[in-house]
């Protein structure tokens, strides 16, 4: 009897750690898969969607549904560049200045969206709109990462920049809506 | 069980008139559910950790602060199901009791007890180094930041210091040290200890974030075991006091420090079949009413009339501060009751012949389970051993049920000889007798054992070494 119970106990048990991990192995697979198409097409469509922006702020309505590829909230982030694309042909081109708003970029812990602020064809601040806030640790880490994300781009002057370590999902979602704003600002 | 001991003999004629064994079915329903119980309970630890790596968690482990991180929430995880589990186990449920007896359930409720803790406390170090190692911080500086920067998590720290308290009182050697009072009340904080580790599960943590389908289940089992707490702990002894209206009707001496308290109520033909289990009784006087004692019934449940008035009896002795007291009862004191629960019933029969083995105070339980397990006359036999002759409280009664019901009854008197470890009498022990000396056909026998702890072990032994099964020994715990 005891290994009856024992036995099935057993069984049970493996079956269903079998079973989550399979599912697991899935998520984290696709979870992934999302990450990089969303890092690569993110910076291809964007840079499209916000050089059309840049072209005509009248054409700031159709981007939003070009930038299908995972940027659900996008409609912010082209009203943003929709505007700046008017501030940036009023000033100039390469040389604009003004605030360009990055695309929000989907991560499983939550969204991230940054902005900058552009004087004299430098950046001069990056501000984060939205930070991944899935969870309180995501929130912690964020809040974490952000000042030192935004201390190393005004340094550094692109997106070119050391991921933050323990932060990785948050940094590069932060990047990635960032090169967005900079292909706006034409920088 | 549900039947008295004069219907009880009918069914069981006619079922065993073949030679067969009457309680073959019922043995094997009570082991099955056994099995299954085990089953659920390492399914549910399983569960826990499946729902984690449903979430993608083993993707963790591809870093060194990741593996970290990973191991902390499984132990969390694990460590947080055990309680659950430690709390349903405690919670009485009738399932649980009537499957392996709740002596056995706190049994393994203590066994869990120190690995709950040693999890819940490998979840917090684990995590803090994770964390840590993510954040380019030291442990202690990770767990400072924890504590102030996010939310929660404050009460997450109360929780485990909660829990260490709690687990370090219960402790044999600690518990000892203390009064029962003092070690239940500390005891009580595993609820708030619970609590105050919920929120942190919820909120900090991204596997039961909102929408998640791992929530619910969380949620559900979190709330499951409440509600059964609820339910088992609080509303059915309520439920059963204000139904039985237990009232103290006499307190008679049975013997030298030992003493029968006679009670009446309503509705007691619902606990017959209840001889010899043990309920929780509370006796509603000044100075009395909160102390609760573990005593079980030393005869079947009397029924007068066809509304289920009755009377009830338990016998006990002098031991504790509250036990002394309970002499002194007066008739009139209203009586709140919780149960019955265990397994020292017809309910955990499986062979056809029982065998009862009392000692001291211990007889009592014995003599009201050979009042109603149903055996055919030459199938059972009685054993009760005492210092001396005096020491075998009720003994004129079980002389009496042993005539009319046809059972085999031996007195076993006289001190233990020294330097050897039996649960005879000197004489008997040097003559060599063992208990198959008593009783023949042991291997077709239920064997029922009642006593001092220590006593008891040495009549189990002495089982086992004649070949008895473990499944044939039911045993009563006291010191629980």
């Amino acid at each position: 009897m005891r290994i009856r119970a024992v036995v099935s106990a057993t069984l049970a048990s493996a079956g269903i750690l079998l079973a989550g991990w399979q599912s697991g192995a899935h998520v984290a697979e696709s979870a992934s898969a999302v990450g990089t198409t969303a890092g690569t097409a993110g910076t291809g469509t964007t840079g499209t969607g916000s050089a059309k922006s840049g072209l005509g702020s009248s054409a700031g309505g159709s981007t939003s549904g070009s930038a299908a590829s995972g940027d659900t909230s996008s409609g912010t982030g082209t009203s943003g560049s929709g505007a700046s694309g008017s501030s940036g042909s009023s000033s100039g081109s390469s040389s604009a200045g003004g605030t360009f708003t990055g695309d929000s970029v989907q991560t499983r812990f939550g969204s991230v969206q940054v902005q900058i602020s552009v004087s004299g064809g430098k950046i001069t601040d990056v501000k984060a709109l939205q930070l991944t806030d899935e969870d309180r640790r995501s929130v912690q880490i964020s809040n974490r990462a952000a000042p030192l994300l935004r201390s190393e781009v005004l340094q550094a002057q692109s997106a070119n920049v050391q991921t933050i370590s323990g932060a990785t999902v948050t940094s590069s979602a932060y990047l990635t809506s960032l090169q967005a704003a900079l292909d706006a600002a034409h920088l | 069980m549900n039947t008295s001991t004069q219907t009880a003999q009918q069914p069981l004629a006619r079922r065993a008139g073949a030679g067969g064994n009457p309680f073959a079915a019922q043995h094997r329903r009570r082991m099955f559910r056994g099995d299954l119980l085990t089953v659920i309970a390492w399914s549910s630890i399983a569960a826990a950790i499946a729902l984690w790596l449903a979430d993608g968690g083993a993707s963790g482990f591809s870093t060194p602060g990741g593996t970290f991180t990973a191991l902390g929430i499984v132990a969390g995880l694990a460590g947080m199901d055990l309680v659950l589990l430690m709390l349903l186990l405690a919670a009485r449920l009738p399932i649980i009791d009537g499957a392996v007896g709740h002596d056995r359930a706190l049994e393994f409720h203590r066994k869990l007890g120190k690995p709950a803790l040693y999890l819940l406390l490998a979840h917090g170090v684990l995590l803090a180094v994770g964390y840590g190692m993510a954040d380019g911080l030291d442990p202690v500086s990770e767990a400072v930041s924890l504590w102030v920067q996010v939310p929660d998590m404050w009460l997450a720290y109360i929780s485990i210091l909660l829990f260490i308290a709690v687990v370090v009182t219960s402790l044999v050697a600690v518990r000892r040290r203390f009064p029962y009072e003092f070690w239940y009340a500390v005891h009580l904080l595993t609820y708030a200890a619970v609590l105050t580790a919920i929120p942190h599960q919820f909120s900090v943590g991204g596997l039961f974030a909102e929408g998640t389908w791992q929530r619910w289940y969380w949620l559900a089992v979190c709330i499951g075991t409440g509600a059964a707490l609820a339910h088992y702990r609080v509303l059915e002894p309520i439920v059963a006091t204000v139904r039985h209206q237990l009232t103290v009707s006499r307190v008679v001496s049975a013997g030298h420090g030992v003493v029968s308290i006679e009670m009446t109520g309503r509705h007691l033909d619902e606990l017959a079949g209840s001889g010899g289990r043990f309920f929780i009784w509370r006796f509603l006087a000044p100075g009395q009413w909160w102390h609760p004692h573990p005593f079980s019934l030393s005869a079947e449940p009397v029924t007068f009339g066809a509304d289920g008035g009755g009377r009830l009896r338990i016998t006990v002795r002098n031991l504790g501060r509250g036990s002394a007291a309970l002499a002194r009862l007066r008739p009139g004191t209203r009586v709140a009751v919780e149960g019955p629960y265990g397994l020292f019933s017809s309910a955990s029969r499986s062979r056809r012949k029982v065998v009862l083995i009392g000692a001291g105070i211990g007889i009592t339980p014995i003599r009201a389970l050979l009042e109603n397990t149903p055996f055919a006359p030459g199938e059972a036999t009685v054993i009760l051993r005492g210092h001396n002759q005096s020491g075998l409280y009720l003994g004129d009664e079980i002389l009496d049920l042993c005539q009319r019901r046809g059972a085999t009854l031996f007195h076993l008197t006289g001190r233990r000889p020294r330097g050897v470890s039996t649960w005879l009498p000197e004489s008997e022990s040097r003559a060599g007798y063992r208990l198959a000396s008593y009783a023949p056909d042991l291997a077709g026998s239920d064997i029922y054992v009642c006593g001092p702890d220590a006593w008891a072990r040495n009549v189990l032994d002495d089982a086992r070494q004649a070949g008895v099964r473990e499944e044939q020994l039911h045993y009563e715990r006291f010191d629980w």
